[in-house]
């Protein structure tokens, strides 16, 4: 699954994982709009107007049954009930193999 | 035996004894001995296989390169040149392949060449590679006297230009250094072909062989024999625990190679880390010992013929190195070559000269760290600052930092001494700030030494902090620029740390960032520390992510200044406040004390007296459920007066129930303010005085806790109530317009709603149901009464928590408002 949340909520993200035993979780610094669209800064009178607001992405590979249970953590932990709280979506693995060991399927997970 | 059985006999023996070579000792225990070792091993072989092969007159077999230098590490390639008269080249060939396929068969990687002694010259003049290699020549088997042609007419290319093989062997010194990096500060260093590694070594032996001994002093060969002994070492460990012939040291394998070498974790320095402390001094010295040979070489100086006049003292040799920064120069040969010949008291003491010349270097930017650099090579640096031996050659083990700490700092100074030039003027957000700051040795001295309290123990910043004040005093810096450059230190992370971690729609933590901070003096000082720090970190630290969360910081913690709402003195007050609250619960657990200050927002501090605030904690700290409404009652500061607390769950319309209950039960509002708690919860506190009868008893208050609590459960209609109340008591007296403001520019955070009118009963009320009305969320309110007209304020937000930003939502807000206070019926 995939999200992207607000920078400051990654903290929480990653201990509620922490929390249900998953361990592993890529994140990647990004930038862009949703509904929350860009906004303008004023910095000492000069106006500038910001496009692209700064997000976190976080990708995390769990087995089905986890599922539900990753998404409700990750919900509820990057939630701020303000505008540009992000968004999560699921999709599923076609395969996945650790590079290391060349485990694959659920073993690789 | 035949030839090739005997041959293979050898090969094999060969291999057995290099094997046992290797087991012999640990990993990190093969020298420049072992190297010397494994060389001989492989002299007997060739030699013995070379007898066996029977070679006609007229060729020679030599080893060339490390192999010819006698330093054959564990991996290495066995480097081999077959010297001929040109007579008989196919019989030449044939040799060699006898001699090399059972050397190949068995796995040796043997490189070879076959040139007669005119080709080896004519090469040597084409390739320097191939001239230095043939530099290392040395006879194995075979015609002696050719051999020694060969490497004659080889030595002979390069002391005839012995200021031509400088240069050359310079500019490739600096090309190893661009395409390998520079192993005296990067956290994976090339042992080999960086700049300072084994190359550079060898760049000043080739020199050497080509300029007479006289190029180096007895101090620089001493110095490049032990980090020639040490890094052989560290090659050859890298080479057994990888058994891959590689030169670049990562990471992982630090630990092992540390642990083999007999490193131990020690106070402050983990083996690793001592393992490459010791690497970046060996890289240093011997970066700093090549290219001064070279540039001796190059400049055609000789050392016994032109002995170096020692400076004065110290703080002439400080001048003329400030000089050569100021014009932009890297500091001579022949100066440096004088300052070591200056006597050195330790630890220096500075004078005001001292200083002097320090900050026209730390003002020279590039020019000036090439001063420091010198400096520090020359050991003058740490007998100036004793604080910087402790960072000096410090690696650092995160996954941004790229440099060594004194590296680092150093870097962070020239990036400094850019932004101060104008340099990076691409940046609107930091050259602003640069304007802003009028101490500019203070930026200097902060960017200096921001991270000096990375000595691998405790917390970096108030180790800094400590370690800065008393580098400062010890160096006579006073005033302003020591007071900019130590809160510099002590805060340098504050920004960054905030702006990529925290929620900056969090206006508590704005506030409390502005209070830290204290003028926008020092948040300029500290935006520009956060890019000079990111450029000198590494390439990934200064990302437009990472500039747009810092700008936004910036920018709101600006606007709290430009308003007026935080500045020295607020800090200062908010700060004493905040202290004497919890002086006053000093009773209470302090966790929970720390979560009272935590969520109360600032303006309740700045607000409320400190023994009011004790008084409201009990009410206010435990949590509240979503339908409970908390009052409180207590006498008021005037006669006659009382305050109420009311502590509930926030939510659309809570304001106006509040109110609209004060009114109904015969009270009268003087003043109120009503804040909203960071975890939602409001807090509302109002000044009141009963309507006819100055005393208000308990009964009272029982009332208006009935009248709350059937409004809550809808079984009271509030509108109705108070309209019913308003009858009983005559009209005001005041005709004072109602006047009604919008405003999005006095709050980042919320819309300000200002409005003026004559007071009556049920005033808030008929405000707080409009905006409920409008589905507008109250941060904050104050209402104030003049004699009787009242102005009443509100910090709204949209139900997202958005300002109210589209002029037709602000049009609306102001005319229904404006049409509930003249609804004529109302009066």
């Amino acid at each position: 699954m995939t999200a992207i949340v607000k920078p400051h909520r990654v903290d929480e993200v990653k201990e509620a994982l922490r929390d249900l035993g998953v361990n592993g979780l890529t994140t990647t610094d990004v930038e862009g709009f949703g509904r929350q669209r860009g906004h303008t800064e004023v910095y000492r009178g000069a106006e500038y107007q910001v496009d692209f607001v700064p997000k976190v992405k976080l990708e995390v590979l769990v087995p089905d049954d986890e599922a539900q249970g990753v998404v409700d953590a990750i919900v509820k932990a990057a939630r701020t009930g303000k505008i540009g709280d992000g968004k999560l979506w699921v999709t599923e693995a076609e395969q996945v193999i650790r590079i290391r060991t060349g485990e694959m399927g659920p073993d690789a997970v | 035996m035949t030839e090739a059985a005997s041959v293979a006999d050898h090969v094999a023996t060969l291999r057995e004894e290099l094997d046992a070579l290797d087991r012999a000792y640990s990993s990190g225990h093969h020298g420049l001995w072992s190297a010397a070792r494994r060389a001989e091993m492989l002299d007997t072989a060739l030699i013995s296989m070379s007898e066996a092969i029977e070679p006609p007159p007229g060729v020679g077999l030599a080893a060339l390169g490390g192999y010819g230098r006698r330093q054959q590490l564990p991996l290495s390639d066995v480097d081999l040149l077959v010297v001929h008269d040109g007579s008989r080249p196919d019989e030449v060939a044939d040799i060699i392949e006898r001699l090399l396929y059972p050397l190949w068969d068995a796995g040796f990687e043997v490189g070879h060449a076959m040139r007669t002694p005119a080709e080896c010259e004519l090469i040597a003049h084409e390739r320097l590679d191939a001239l230095t290699s043939m530099l290392d020549l040395r006879r194995l088997a075979g015609d002696g006297e050719l051999v020694r042609t060969a490497a004659d007419r080889v030595l002979g290319v390069a002391t005839a230009d012995v200021r031509g093989f400088a240069r050359a062997l310079r500019e490739d010194a600096e090309t190893r250094g661009e395409r390998y990096g520079v192993s005296a500060y990067l956290l994976e260093p090339d042992l080999k072909s960086g700049a300072g590694a084994l190359r550079d070594v060898h760049a000043v032996r080739w020199m050497t062989a080509a300029a007479g001994p006289a190029v180096v002093r007895t101090a620089e060969r001493e110095a490049l024999d032990a980090a020639e002994e040490f890094f052989t070492r560290v090659r050859s460990a890298l080479q057994l625990e990888t058994r891959r012939r590689t030169d670049r040291l990562p990471l992982e394998l630090q630990p092992a190679i540390a642990r083999a070498m007999g490193f131990i974790d020690e106070p402050g320095l983990i083996a690793e880390d001592g393992l490459m402390r010791a690497m970046f001094e060996h890289a240093r010295s011997t970066q700093w010992i090549a290219q001064n040979v070279l540039a001796r070489a190059e400049a055609g100086v000789s050392m016994p013929t032109d002995p170096p006049v020692p400076f004065r003292d110290i703080d002439e040799a400080l001048e003329t190195l400030a000089a050569a920064s100021e014009a932009g120069m890297r500091p001579e040969a022949q100066t440096l070559d004088s300052i070591e010949a200056t006597p050195v008291p330790e630890p220096i003491e500075w004078t005001a000269g001292t200083l002097q010349s320090f900050m026209r270097m730390l003002r020279a930017g590039e020019a000036g760290v090439h001063a420091l650099d010198a400096m520090d090579r020359l050991g003058l640096l740490v007998r100036l600052l004793p604080a910087w031996g402790a960072v000096r050659c410090r690696p650092q083990r995160d996954p941004y930092h790229r440099f060594t700490v004194d590296t680092h700092l150093t870097m962070a100074l020239a990036e400094m001494s850019h932004l101060i030039r104008g340099d990076r003027s691409d940046d609107d957000l930091v050259a602003g700030a640069v304007e802003r700051v009028t101490d500019r040795d203070g930026l200097l001295l902060g960017a200096l030494l921001h991270d000096i309290g990375k000595i691998g123990e405790g917390g970096h910043v108030p180790i800094g902090a400590q370690v800065a004040d008393r580098t400062l005093a010890h160096m006579g810096v006073t005033g302003s620029s020591r007071d900019l450059a130590s809160f510099m230190v002590a805060e340098h992370l504050l920004l960054p740390d905030t702006a990529t971690r925290r929620d900056l729609t969090d206006e508590n933590l704005i506030l409390d960032v502005a209070a830290r901070i204290g003028s926008p003096e020092r948040l300029a000082a500290l935006t520009v520390l956060a890019r000079a720090d990111a450029i000198a970190t590494g390439p990934s630290a200064w990302t437009a992510w990472r500039r747009t969360l810092l700008a936004e910081l910036v920018g709101r913690v600006q606007r709290v200044y430009d308003r007026g709402d935080m500045g020295e003195e607020l800090a200062h007050q908010l700060t004493t406040r905040i202290e004497a609250v919890r002086a006053a619960l000093a009773r209470e657990p302090d966790d929970a004390v720390e979560r009272f200050v935590l969520r109360m927002p600032r303006g309740y501090f700045l607000s409320t007296e400190p023994d009011r605030i004790a008084r409201h904690h009990p009410v206010i700290a435990p949590e509240v459920g979503s339908a409970e409404v908390r009052t409180a009652a207590s006498p008021g500061e005037r006669e006659g007066t009382y305050e109420l607390l009311v502590v509930a769950a926030d939510r659309p319309g809570l304001l106006s129930s509040i109110a609209g209950a004060v009114a109904v039960t015969g009270l009268s509002i003087l003043t109120a303010q009503a804040f909203t708690t960071d975890d939602g919860v409001a807090v509302d506190v109002f000044e009141v005085e009963g309507v006819f009868e100055r005393e208000v008893g308990e009964e009272r208050w029982r009332e208006l806790r009935g009248v709350l609590r059937k409004e809550i459960e809808g079984r009271l209609s509030l509108a109705h109530r108070v309209a019913e109340k308003r009858a009983q008591y005559p009209a005001p007296r005041s005709s004072a317009p109602v006047t009604v403001g919008v405003d999005n520019d006095d709050s980042d955070y919320a819309t300000v709603i200002e409005v003026g009118a004559a007071d009556r009963i049920g005033l808030l009320f008929d405000i707080a149901s409009v905006l409920a009305e409008l589905m507008l969320d109250v941060q904050l309110a104050k209402v104030a009464t003049y004699a009787d007209r009242v102005i009443d304020v509100f910090y709204v937000r949209d139900a997202l928590g958005r300002k109210v930003t589209d002029p037709d939502q602000v049009a609306e807000i102001e005319a229904a408002i404006r049409a509930r206070l003249d609804e004529p019926d109302r009066h």
